[in-house]
């Protein structure tokens, strides 16, 4: 069989002519991406693709400890398990719901998808001059009794002047396949301010494709931290738009695979109006026979003028085993314009190391040593010191040396 | 020279790099408390000796040994050479962005300290200690929160190879060309460093082309590297003499010897 037959089995359970079946349809149509697609050249879903999955929820208990276990135990909680909302946290000014979007849009093949089948996820409205200090922690922990295929659709509203922190994390504690399908949603009303952070740090049974899409309007300032530090297929696309003038976007990621992982960074910067900013950093790191890919666009629009964008992707091939493609890319169509862009692939300076080493440093600490020094700059827009401290630990543990940085 | 009080004993030691014959048969000995000066024109093989010591694998030790306090140093890995006291003082310091010059030698300790069984510095000693060093050093407070050699100066990279050996407290110190790139302020500042860091249990090499640096570190004893081989030994009147005539009359006496 496999995943595409495991979702024709549907086709008889939308209602004719429903945004459901339109999507559902549109998918069918589209077919999962394959290479010959440019935007999926080097992220073969095949392999995947050819198990079987459950597209129902079949999620097996898990107790509290699981859960207390996995969670980053931050105050304000939204926790999901197996796709139920398990816990959400009351505060002042924030509405949390657990969201199904009624009439959600689609523009690829994950998309269409996502809007024929979610009916799980949260949405968050924060009401306007709210500031939240305190991070909202948002968990999504699934155990499988087989292969499962979730789709998550999410939707966060930010209003004038409003400010939240968020922590997410998708984890799957099961030993079978358990394939996440997230759509994300986040409009910035005028001067309103985000700080998103994503841990990615699965197993090898966790697929993962996460589109999270931000629309800022005027003044407004959003940071995306995406933390990829494991797990056997992950695709993350990420967009932004601004929609008025001084915006300000940042996206960083620092990504460390090992083993056999797959990591894909999309990124989208849509700079749409004039005297704004972005800046993405994204630092890779690819140990035992990992590959990875990077593939950001800057589209700068005729109306743009007087804005900055910066992007570059520096990555580290640790093993001569792993591999990275990195496709940095920029369209300019505006004049008055200070963009740059780049990316770097190299190894560790064997200087470094040997200098290091005659100052008493082990040779797999210096090397930690260094590459921690090489992916710390990503780290930089982290304001949240637990989350900060979380990430070193998990690059000491993924470099496997016992060294706080 | 009694071979039981060597600190340090090079015997017929040949290396090279990338089958080239650099090293063609070195012998010194360096006893506790002493400090040799090693001479010599560029491309003498000053400091590839100095690599070797220090373990650089870039470099291939073809024959001979070297031994420190009586132990093979060339079975041991460069961190290993450093837990034993070995301490190299770079002629070009590497950059290393994102360590800063503080995290850089409190991991360089932690570890020395951790293998030879000592309890590790608390961080209030540590700092403490690194003041007092920056002080003998006279060097800017803000120092240790810059990334280790990250755009410094040439002085001040020379500068932090001396910080860096004064907290290490090696047994022998190899300062290989630290002359180079310092104004004469700085010379006088971090040749009274390595002198106040010297005393009876410590030894010291300098390498250095130029005499300048001899007029601050008295040695007390020379050597003339020529084409791969000490030619000439003698006492710090051999810099001197060094200084005024210049290498030509030893390198030439010396290859006629060894053509």
């Amino acid at each position: 069989m496999g995943l595409i037959d495991n979702i024709k089995e549907y086709q008889h359970n939308f209602a004719v002519n429903s945004k459901k079946e339109k999507a559902y349809l549109s998918f069918l149509e589209q077919g999962f991406p394959n290479t010959k697609n440019e935007e999926w050249k080097f992220s073969s879903l095949k392999k995947i693709i050819s198990n079987d999955f459950s597209i129902e929820n079949k999620g097996i208990e898990i107790n509290t400890e699981e859960i207390n276990h996995n969670s980053l135990n931050f105050n304000y909680k939204i926790i999901f398990v197996n796709g139920v909302l398990d816990s959400k946290p009351i505060i002042k000014g924030v509405k949390i719901n657990k969201h199904v979007d009624e009439s959600p849009s689609f523009s690829n093949a994950f998309s269409a998808l996502n809007a024929a089948f979610s009916n799980t996820g949260y949405e968050i409205n924060v009401d306007p001059n709210i500031i939240i200090e305190e991070p909202i922690e948002i968990l999504f922990l699934t155990k499988n009794s087989s292969n499962n295929f979730i789709q998550y659709r999410n939707k966060i509203v930010l209003g004038e002047n409003s400010q939240i922190k968020i922590i997410e994390s998708v984890k799957n504690i099961g030993d079978q396949y358990c394939f996440t399908n997230m759509q994300t949603n986040i409009k910035l009303n005028r001067s309103s301010n985000i700080e998103f952070n994503k841990l990615q740090n699965n197993n090898d049974s966790q697929i993962t494709i996460d589109e999270t899409s931000l629309t800022q309007e005027e003044n407004s300032n959003s940071t995306v931290n995406t933390l990829l530090f494991g797990g056997m297929f992950t695709r993350n696309n990420l967009n932004f738009a601004q929609n008025g003038e001084h915006c300000e976007s940042n996206m960083n990621g620092v990504v460390i695979l090992d083993d056999n992982e797959f990591g894909d960074n999309h990124t989208y910067m849509d700079h749409k109006n004039a005297n704004c900013e972005s800046n993405e950093l994204y630092k890779g790191i690819y140990l035992g026979k990992s590959r990875g890919v990077f593939n950001g666009k800057i589209m700068v629009q005729p109306d743009a003028q007087k804005i900055n964008a910066f992007q570059a992707n520096n990555n580290l091939l640790v093993s001569d085993n792993a591999s990275i493609n990195s496709k940095p890319q920029l369209e300019i169509y505006a004049d008055d314009v200070k963009c740059s862009h780049g990316c770097t692939i190299g190894q560790l300076d064997e200087n470094a190391l040997f200098y290091m080493n005659t100052r008493g440093i082990r040779k797999e600490d210096a090397r930690a040593i260094l590459t921690f020094a090489f992916a710390s700059e990503a780290l930089e827009k982290i304001s949240i010191n637990k989350i900060e401290d979380l990430a070193k630990d998990l690059i000491a543990q993924k470099l496997k040396v016992d060294l706080s940085f | 020279m009694d071979k039981k009080n060597d600190m340090l004993k090079i015997d017929n030691l040949k290396a090279g790099i990338e089958g080239l014959e650099i090293l063609k048969g070195i012998n010194l000995s360096v006893k506790k408390g002493e400090v040799h000066a090693i001479m010599g024109p560029n491309g003498s093989g000053k400091s590839t000796l100095s690599s070797v010591i220090a373990g650089n694998e870039n470099y291939e030790v073809i024959s001979g040994s070297i031994s420190f306090e009586g132990e093979d140093l060339l079975d041991l890995d460069p961190d290993q050479r450093a837990h034993k006291g070995v301490f190299l003082s770079f002629q070009y310091p590497v950059e290393i962005p994102g360590i800063s010059v503080s995290n850089f030698i409190k991991a360089a300790i932690t570890e020395k300290r951790k293998v030879l069984g000592l309890e590790a510095m608390s961080a209030k000693d540590l700092l403490l200690k690194m003041k007092e060093k920056m002080d003998l050093l006279d060097m800017q407070k803000g120092y240790l929160s810059r990334n280790m050699n990250e755009g410094f100066s040439g002085g001040e990279k020379k500068r932090n190879e001396i910080f860096q050996m004064a907290m290490l407290e090696p047994k022998l110190a190899i300062l290989d060309e630290t002359d180079s790139g310092l104004d004469i302020d700085a010379l006088r500042v971090v040749a009274n460093g390595v002198n106040k860091l010297k005393n009876s249990e410590n030894a010291t090499i300098v390498i250095t082309h130029y005499q300048r640096l001899l007029d601050h570190i008295i040695p007390d004893y020379v050597h003339v590297l020529h084409n791969g081989r000490i030619v000439k030994s003698g006492g710090k009147e051999l810099a001197h003499e060094l200084e005024k005539k210049g290498y030509d009359w030893i390198t030439k006496e010396a290859d006629k010897k060894w053509g």
